[in-house]
């Protein structure tokens, strides 16, 4: 077998796959991924159809949007919630039952171990992934989504797993015992999802009224997985989240609009106290912001990138950061250079 | 084919290992033998190459456990005291993935498997889930693991702990099977009668300080002083006693259970001199041995002395 053959296929995978299918909570996992999935599915189109019957306020084709949506939204609610209890125990239940060192005195080098139970529980995130495609299928008969915007999504949500699955591994290298491994693991996930978000909320992107681009959110947001979701769920711009009401950032103010019969809007700035700088309430003016279009990163860092492709691109970079984190933590012995080179000195 | 100099572990304010330092030649079983938390599992875990040691350096067949741990990892079995099984493995599947690890062709593997569960005498229970074995029949098949790689060293750390007399017993006999293959076995414990029978050198640890190394009957010997005959004679107690008495190489008499039990200084010369002169007194004796006071002996006057 060549080198490339060994990472992928080395030996810690196929003992994962065979202990792991071998008990009852594999197949208890799967049935209940799914049933809570198309559960949620079931009662969301009960909902609308429902509605549909008192009031003819859409066509199917926003069924099928909305459907996918809230799907697309609770799976990786979901996947949040299993990936870290398949990885947070990965190397620390090798400690907890003694076996790692066993591991450790063969030839298969630290790294590979950490690779082959990443791929393993990987391996069962993307297996849950492709159980749920014929609900997704589902979505296809009301229309309204295209096959993009689901490939799209899918992609989000598998690298935001792969990115909890690493972080998990690298909690689960770093605390010898498996329970604050999986605390660890929680808090981080959590983090990745909500807390990215809840930046954007406390600290959003200020207006700034000369801007010739539209205002985007925060590049921190978009390390969260379901920023992206809902833009591709909604093929709408993001103006909901994330942007500041004003152009001073921070210390209160923000601005007072107000909207002619013509359409035209005009804005004054306040002052903290909400009163308006200037002398009158018409004066002076100010240009109205651009308006974002499209489901293209209007600007800031990443400016005219999706916002899928925004967080695909950080969520790989954090899980390149964490997989380097815990190959430096993983091996018993650690040979660093550096640190050869003056046991060497020492010892001659 | 083992060498550690000047070994020595320092976990914080307490020293492990304290300049420890002894060779063990190819094909000799070496029984390493010290109290709890003597320093045994560190030492082998440095041997190993699983801990890294805060001075001093130990080889295993030539290779610097910790330059080249990789080449150290080839030419060496390690068996922990700790069983170290997975769930919802058999004991095929437990060999062929161990076998694996180090990289052994497919091929090749199945045929390992099957071999090293003849050897350790699992054959029958090939394919039972190996959580669901005794506990002599794990540490069987942990010492099958350690084994997979046909190392030409193997380290075993108290391999005889928690087994019945039968399951030690047959331990025994699967390590001296080991030695006829030539292979080099060092084994830690604390049970010292089945050592003594086992090893051929011994090396006694006690607080992180090798006490006395060497082949077992010399290091014995250095311990104890002088050797024990237990005598047996035929109603002519005094006359044996007075005998004994009179002869230069004799130390202490006592009565024992009925029976004499006489120190002497010497060889096995002298022993078969003491029996002449008990009989040329006209002594009938009845029984005449020499009673080994062995490891245990020398690993109690080891411990206890304070070699400061």
């Amino acid at each position: 077998m060549n080198r490339v053959a060994i990472a992928v296929w080395n030996p810690i995978v196929a003992k994962e796959y065979r202990s792991r299918m071998r008990t009852w909570r594999s197949p208890v996992a799967m049935t209940v991924y799914i049933l809570l999935l198309g559960g949620l599915g079931w009662a969301i189109f009960s909902a609308m159809a429902a509605s549909a019957r008192s009031v003819f306020n859409g066509s199917p084709a926003n069924y099928g949007q909305a459907l996918f949506l809230y799907l697309v939204l609770f799976q990786m609610v979901l996947l949040a919630f299993i990936t870290p209890a398949l990885t947070a125990g990965a190397i620390s239940s090798e400690r907890e039952h003694q076996t790692i060192d066993l591991l450790f005195v063969t030839k298969l080098p630290s790294f590979s171990i950490l690779w082959g139970k990443l791929l393993a529980s990987m391996s069962f995130v993307l297996l849950l992934l492709l159980l749920s495609v014929p609900l997704f299928s589902l979505v296809f008969l009301f229309g309204g989504i295209e096959l993009d915007q689901v490939l799209a999504a899918f992609l989000v949500t598998a690298v935001a797993a792969l990115t909890l699955g690493v972080i998990g591994i690298a909690c689960s290298t770093a605390f010898r015992r498996t329970l604050p491994a999986t605390v660890a693991a929680y808090g981080a996930s959590f983090i990745l999802l909500a807390g990215s978000l809840l930046y954007g909320l406390l600290f959003p992107t200020a207006i700034d009224p000369n801007a010739t681009a539209a205002p985007a959110p925060p590049a921190v947001s978009y390390i969260s997985p379901l920023l992206p979701l809902v833009t591709i769920g909604t093929s709408q711009p993001v103006t909901w989240y994330g942007i500041g009401s004003g152009f001073s950032s921070g210390a209160g103010g923000g601005m007072m609009c107000s909207g002619t019969p013509g359409g035209a809007q005009s804005c004054v700035p306040l002052n903290a106290n909400g009163v308006a700088i200037g002398k009158g309430v018409a004066t002076p003016f100010y240009r109205n912001p651009p308006q974002a279009t499209g489901t293209v990163i209007p600007s800031g860092l990443f400016a005219g990138w999706q916002y899928w492709q925004a967080t695909v691109t950080l969520q790989l970079l954090i899980s390149l950061a964490a997989l380097v984190l815990s190959a430096i933590l993983i091996p018993p012995t650690r040979h660093l250079p550096w640190a050869r080179r003056t046991r060497a000195a020492r010892s001659a | 084919m083992i060498a550690v100099e000047g070994l020595t572990k320092v976990y914080g304010h307490r020293t492990a290992l304290d300049a420890v330092s002894f060779e063990v030649p190819k094909g000799e079983i070496f029984g390493f033998v010290g109290p709890n938390g003597a320093g045994k599992t560190t030492t082998l875990r440095i041997l190993a190459a699983l801990l890294e040691p805060t001075a001093g350096r130990a080889f295993v067949d030539g290779a610097d456990v910790i330059q080249h741990p990789d080449l150290v990892h080839d030419r060496l079995g390690y068996m922990p005291d700790f069983f170290g099984v997975y769930d919802q493995l058999t004991a095929t599947e437990y060999l062929d993935f161990y076998a694996a690890c180090y990289q052994i062709p497919r091929a090749r593997r199945k045929k390992i498997a099957a071999d090293l569960l003849e050897l350790v005498g699992l054959a029958d229970r090939h394919n039972q889930p190996v959580d669901t074995l005794s506990r002599g029949l794990k540490q069987r098949l942990c010492l099958a693991r350690a084994l997979v790689h046909d190392p030409a060293v193997l380290l075993l750390d108290e391999p005889a702990s928690g087994l019945d007399p039968r399951a030690r017993v047959e331990m025994r006999e699967i390590l001296k099977e080991l030695q006829r293959m030539g292979k080099t076995i060092v084994i830690s414990s604390h049970i010292l009668p089945e050592l003594t029978e086992l090893c051929s050198m011994v090396g006694i640890i006690d607080q992180g300080r090798m006490r006395a190394t060497g082949p077992v009957h010399d290091v014995i010997r250095g311990l104890t002083s002088g050797r024990r005959l237990r005598i047996m004679v035929l109603g002519q107690r005094e006359e044996a006693l007075a005998t004994l008495k009179g002869l230069s190489s004799i130390r202490t008499v006592d009565i024992i259970n009925g029976a004499i039990e006489a120190q002497y200084e010497g060889d096995d010369t002298t022993a078969a001199s003491i029996l002449q002169a008990l009989t040329a007194a006209g002594v009938r004796v009845s029984g005449f041995s020499q009673l080994d006071g062995g490891l245990e002996d020398a690993f109690l006057k080891a411990t206890s002395e304070d070699v400061g």
